[in-house]
């Protein structure tokens, strides 16, 4: 693994993250409009959804977006022959693959630090304190993977940057009904075992309550990891054997 | 004094300097640049010996010349019922421009395709410098450059940051970068817009950006598919100029066009490539001899009846 190239590469890609107006928007404009919104609209605790509730569905909503944001980037960087440029450089795929997934951990971890502080502003008061903030950042970084993994799926899939956008919507929708902040019946809560993002905002919950001690933490966490690893190493070998060129 | 003897080394190829670098036992690191072994030989050798480097510089290129540096041996490949190329033979020498000629859909792209290791072929052999393009591509990924037809560069970043992107890919950093970037940006006029967003840039600009991504790399081996498609004259005739530069250099250049006089004007030889076949080669001028014809468009006419431009 050249060192050098993969900093080369997450350099630009985080270029990408800010000068890129969709991109700036979906990664950081995005969680910050969201937190202010959703906490201002539905923060509502006689529903049993006050501020200290919503905080972890806002965060897992911003980062389930990045599949729509990777599947845009891969399917345009492939109809405009960068990839295949790329390709023709020394670059290997680990380390191209490797800059995607780390500049997208390090996004995942400024979205939670844009909506935290936001939350913050508007009333939120984790009981778990700084040590649980900071706990939910590689929780969130993992959980991020998954949703690299699921935009190469789309990227896959598509032929087209605007069809990526749309495909996407089928990753994208059922965690954010399934699995972010919208309450969970008996009924949902089946389907509900099947998406990650469920998982993510459980864990971020007992995180942030400061109940850290709690078994379902590590049950989580090994699920979101493993769901992530999976899901991520699916996207790159699918990408790279039918959508790479 | 010492810049005469820079320039004169500058003309050479790098392995011609590393043949010099071997006579006068001046030991010479595998992975050093064209330009770090000319400014450490221009410190030890002075004025007087140019004409001694010339001649060893041209027995070396002699000898140099008698090997192909690019064999292909009857190449296939097939996109389901398409047969793009088609039991393609060919040997391209070191230090060789050699345009490859065609109209559109007759295979160009894919023989270039296939030896930046692109796509893979669906039968025989391609090999650069000895590798095999189907088994050692990072070996060939370090001498090769390629220029794709389509204007492929990060929109976000400006000309100078996309061009040290790929610079910095082909691990060349530091001074050396900024000098080798300054340097073409300088050639190919786009200097003054290399700050800005290549968003902002006609399509010519963007062509030359494409082929200045394509060399900052110092590359042994150039593939300049289509090159000055869509330029205009004038950015034609200055992307001709830098070419040609390209041939002084003795680096092997493969163009492929499909205008004709960008192919007699800059080949050393042209090979004609229809439905994925070879159908001629040899220099321009012994094609047009051959086919008692006034240029390469009438050769291509007198053997296929149709127009290069007509494409197929």
């Amino acid at each position: 693994m050249n060192y050098q190239a993969l900093v080369i590469l997450v350099k630009m890609e985080l270029k990408k993250a800010i000068r890129q107006p969709a991109n700036l928007f979906l990664n950081l404009l995005f969680p910050a409009v969201l937190t202010i919104v959703f906490l201002f609209a539905f923060s509502d605790p006689e529903m049993g959804m006050d501020v200290n509730s919503l905080v972890p569905g806002l965060i897992v909503y911003a980062v389930i977006f990045f599949i729509m944001t990777i599947a845009q980037s891969f399917s345009s960087e492939r109809q405009e022959g960068l990839l295949r440029r790329l390709n023709t450089t020394p670059m290997t795929s680990a380390e191209f693959m490797g800059s995607r997934i780390i500049t997208h951990m390090l996004i995942s971890i400024v979205q939670v630090v844009i909506v935290i502080a936001l939350a913050y502003l508007l009333g939120f008061r984790p009981t778990g304190g700084i040590g649980g903030i900071l706990l939910a950042l590689p929780v969130v970084a993992i959980f991020a993977l998954s949703s690299v993994g699921l935009g190469l799926i789309t990227a896959t899939i598509s032929k087209t940057p605007e069809a990526a956008t749309g495909i996407s919507f089928i990753f994208i929708l059922p965690q954010m009904f399934f699995g972010t902040f919208i309450p969970i019946t008996s009924t949902t809560e089946q389907i509900a075992s099947f998406i990650p993002s469920f998982y993510v905002v459980d864990a971020l919950k007992m995180i942030f309550k400061g109940d850290w001690m709690n078994s379902n933490i590590l049950l989580d966490l090994t699920i979101i990891s493993i769901i992530s690893i999976l899901v991520v190493l699916l996207g790159i070998i699918l990408f790279e054997k039918f959508g790479n060129r | 004094m010492s810049l005469d003897v820079k320039t004169v080394l500058e003309g050479l190829n790098k392995k011609e300097l590393v043949e010099i670098a071997k006579l006068r036992k001046i030991s010479i690191p595998h992975n050093w640049s064209k330009s770090l072994i000319v400014e450490l030989l221009a410190l030890n050798v002075s004025v007087d010996d140019i004409p001694k480097i010339k001649m060893e510089s041209l027995v070396h290129r002699v000898k140099s010349n008698s090997a192909p540096i690019i064999v292909l041996k009857d190449l296939v490949k097939k996109f389901e019922d398409v047969v793009a190329v088609d039991g393609l033979n060919l040997e391209i020498m070191e230090g060789e421009l050699f345009g490859l000629l065609g109209p559109n859909g007759a295979g160009k792209t894919t023989t270039i395709s296939i030896l930046n290791g692109i796509i893979k072929p669906t039968k025989g052999i391609a090999t650069i410098a000895g590798f095999d393009v189907t088994k050692n591509m990072h070996a060939i990924k370090k001498i090769i450059g390629l220029c794709p037809q389509e204007a492929a560069v990060f929109k976000f970043l400006n000309a100078r940051e996309n061009i040290e992107l790929f610079g910095k890919l082909h691990s060349i950093s530091g001074k050396q970068l900024e000098e080798r970037t300054d340097r073409l940006l300088e050639l190919l006029g786009l200097k003054e817009a290399s700050r800005r967003k290549t968003g902002s840039f006609s399509g010519g600009m963007l062509r030359k950006l494409n082929l200045i991504i394509a060399l900052i790399s110092d590359p042994e081996i150039a593939f300049l598919d289509e090159p000055t498609i869509g330029m205009d004259a004038r950015a034609r005739r200055k992307t001709w100029e830098f070419i040609g530069r390209l041939k002084e250099e003795k680096k092997t250049v493969i163009l492929t066009t499909h205008y004709i006089e960008e192919a007699e004007a800059l080949s050393d030889r042209v090979g004609i490539i229809d439905y994925g076949k070879l159908i001629e080669l040899g220099t321009p001028e012994e094609l047009m001899e051959r086919h008692k014809a006034k240029n390469l468009e009438e050769v291509f006419l007198k053997i296929t009846g149709r127009r290069i431009m007509e494409g197929v």
